[in-house]
């Protein structure tokens, strides 16, 4: 049988875990700059084991595109920056208005546009764009994650192995 | 070349994705985590590690990348609910069926009803996911 915990995690190693009341709606999650590089792209590959010839070669009328879901964690990091949530991925929402492609410079920006409970579990809802060097809008995205593995009624104590927090990188 | 086109119709079937998942998959970043580490996961009150979502869901990204190339990097829109989590050495089948049909501008829009399906028959992936297709 095991013998998992029974409390939900208060820390970790980057410091206090983010609590609802911590989350503050409209908030603005600021801004960074990714460049996208062909490393970026080879790795995103070889995580989703996709590799298709537009991913890895280019097309007939250009070089290589990024495979869309590559927008995931840049994201993710602007959030991380602000709150460290180490929970339940429950949507994703994702609109592909432009091809990524190596070399871009992309500003992420982001801010949270819900928060909410149902089921005794405490959602957490943000909001978060892409532009390109000229501006256009080269993705949207909109993301739901629950705190914790375990409901909110359950006692927050203790250390975590894992973090929200991961190195900035693809 | 995508194999959706004008000419495909509602309730046409998506070409299945699968991919047989294992815990070392998601220990390539070196760090403990509760996607690849026992204990890890079950301080957060898991039973097991967990597989990454977003590598889950790149099954579906790759059926939509298949079934609409370029109407799937200029225009594809995805809306995807994680109803649970799959350990990190499951199964799992993206699969889809064509829902319905829009137009858009001088473009098709064509709309799935996509999920993730797991060894044992669940789908703890659903969702909604569209591209686009020249008229």
């Amino acid at each position: 049988m095991n013998q998992f915990s029974k409390t939900r995690i208060a820390r970790d190693e980057n410091g206090e875990r983010a609590v609802y009341e911590d989350i503050e709606v409209g908030s603005d999650l600021g801004e960074l700059e990714w460049i996208v590089s062909p490393e970026d792209i080879d790795k995103q590959c070889l995580i989703d084991d996709d590799y298709h010839a537009m991913y890895v070669l280019g097309g007939p009328d250009g070089g290589r595109i990024a495979p869309p879901q590559i927008q995931y964690r840049p994201p993710r990091w602007l959030f991380s920056r602000e709150y460290n949530v180490r929970g339940m991925f429950y949507k994703w929402g994702m609109e592909n208005v432009k091809p990524i492609l190596p070399g871009m410079t992309i500003t992420v920006s982001g801010r949270i546009s819900d928060k909410w409970i149902r089921n005794d579990r405490e959602f957490v809802e943000f909001y978060s764009e892409g532009c390109d060097e000229t501006g256009d809008v080269v993705f949207r995205t909109t993301r739901v994650h629950v705190l914790d593995a375990l409901k909110r009624m359950t006692a927050r104590e203790g250390e975590g192995i894992d973090s929200g927090i991961k190195a900035e990188h693809i | 070349m995508a194999i959706i086109t004008n000419e495909t119709p509602v309730g046409y079937t998506l070409p299945e994705i699968a991919r047989q998942f294992s815990t070392d998959m998601f220990a390539a970043g070196g760090v403990k985590t509760l996607h690849n580490d026992q204990a890890a996961a079950e301080i957060e009150g898991l039973s097991g590690p967990i597989a990454v979502g977003p590598q889950v869901a790149a099954l579906i990204f790759r059926m939509m990348r298949l079934c609409f190339e370029d109407g799937w990097f200029t225009g594809g829109r995805s809306d995807l609910v994680f109803r649970r989590q799959m350990g990190s050495n499951e199964f799992a089948v993206a699969k889809g069926v064509v829902k319905s049909i829009e137009p858009e501008e001088n473009n098709l829009r064509i709309f799935c009803d996509v999920w993730v399906e797991s060894g044992s028959g669940e789908k703890p992936i659903v969702g909604t996911c569209s591209g686009i297709v020249p008229c």
